[in-house]
């Protein structure tokens, strides 16, 4: 997938010696698991399965099982998605992406959590985060969103107990494709979603900067899952619930 | 003032998995709306925050969290082609943590539009690499990065501090 993922593991402060001394070994498990991941999914690599899928090459049946599993949960986000997330609609052909990388990451953190004296972890794949537990304080983690009009600064900070995801033209310009068109549109400056799960939040930001407000609605009748956006005048609009850090709080 | 917990963090590059001890997260943050304390002002030099000051002196890299005084080293990765032109990164490590991370050189050609992207994602991917000192936030959403050359280079700099 060529992008850079962040682990951090907090240990609790009573953790014993050999309880952290575990850790390195489930982050490079953490890793490898990433590895596998990208080796089957990219669509970079011309020889992954995936690839090799998409020129037609090869059939679901004979690729590795993960990624029929990745096909059902891609199907079942474009129909909670209204729509709105097309893995099926992409130039080239299906192109897993916009759910694969939150999926990886959520596999990845299942790794690392729940662990014997380690009180949360966090893995963030380019800008998508899935976290478990809280800091060692006892504390929430929390998260900034890049601001899309000025990306070195914050638009907002969450409180995450689950996954965020963030789609938007932050960097490569409009580059989503509206499924319906086929063109390239968004709607959006920058679109958030929360939720217990990162590859259905990243599928559900994904078709968000497309929808833009429209699919907030859509966001909010999913249970667990909330919606930010950002406009290109820099207003916003959410959904209820969106767990927005409490302002003032250092 | 209690010692600050220490954080294990793994960082995935691209292609390695690197372990990086490094202190949590430094409060400095204003409210929201408020400049990244760790990106760098330009995106030429490197991010500096209070818990990577001690990796300009070398022999005396040793961060509020850490335990005991490591000789910080650096190492600049190979130039390394990516979709606006090249780049070396420059990495700063004591023991096991990085300390800081930036850009050693950079030529995107002066194209205006490569500039304005280097500008605006070159400071958040030092950020990314120095998450743990960005303030009590403990991620940022929404960076899509020029990730894969910046990572290419890194990699080769860790791997010549014998780390990757």
């Amino acid at each position: 997938m060529g992008t850079v993922v962040t682990i951090d593991v907090y240990p609790e402060p009573a953790a014993t010696e050999s309880q952290r001394a575990k850790i390195p070994a489930h982050i490079h498990l953490a890793c490898d698991l990433l590895h596998r991941v990208d080796e089957v999914f990219s669509t970079w690599r011309p020889d992954s399965p995936v690839s090799r899928l998409r020129r037609g090459e090869i059939t679901a049946d004979d690729a590795p099982a993960e990624v029929a599993d990745v096909i059902a949960a891609c199907a079942a986000a474009r129909e909670l998605s209204g729509g709105w997330f097309d893995p099926w609609a992409m130039p080239g052909g299906f192109d897993p992406t916009g759910y694969v990388k939150g999926w990886a990451a959520q596999r990845a953190l299942a790794v690392l959590t729940p662990a014997d004296g380690v009180s949360g972890a966090m893995v963030n794949a380019a800008g998508d985060i899935a976290c478990s537990g809280q800091l060692p304080t006892g504390q929430p983690f929390r998260v900034g969103i890049a601001n899309p009009a000025a990306p070195r600064r914050l638009a907002e900070i969450v409180e995450l107990t689950g996954a965020i995801a963030t789609s938007g033209s932050y960097e490569r310009g409009p580059h989503l494709i509206d499924p319906h068109s086929g063109l390239p549109a968004a709607r959006a400056a920058s679109a958030s979603v929360t939720g217990p799960d990162l590859g259905l939040a990243d599928a559900l930001a994904t078709g968000l900067a497309v929808a833009g407000p429209d699919g907030l609605a859509i966001v909010e009748a999913i249970a667990g899952y909330a919606g930010l956006i950002i406009g290109f005048d820099g207003t916003r609009q959410s959904t209820q619930g969106f767990p927005f850090a409490e302002r003032g709080r250092p | 003032m209690k010692r600050a917990p220490i954080v294990i963090a793994g960082t995935l590059v691209g292609l390695i998995g690197v372990l990086k001890f490094h202190t949590a997260p430094i409060s400095l943050a204003g409210p929201a709306g408020s400049a990244l304390p760790a990106a760098s002002a330009s995106g030429a030099s490197p991010a500096r925050s209070p818990s990577s000051q001690g990796a300009k002196g070398a022999g005396s890299a040793a961060g509020p969290g850490s335990q005991r005084s490591v000789a910080a080293r650096t190492a600049v990765g190979p130039a390394v082609y990516y979709d606006y032109g090249t780049l070396k990164v420059r990495v700063t490590v004591s023991g096991h943590r990085i300390t800081n991370v930036g850009i050693a050189s950079l030529d995107d050609g002066s194209n205006p539009r490569s500039q304005y992207i280097d500008q605006q994602s070159i400071p958040m991917l030092e950020q990314e690499v120095l998450q743990a000192q960005s303030a009590n936030i403990q991620g940022v959403s929404g960076a899509s990065f020029t990730s894969a050359g910046f990572a290419q280079s890194l990699q080769g700099a860790l791997r010549s501090l014998g780390l990757a």
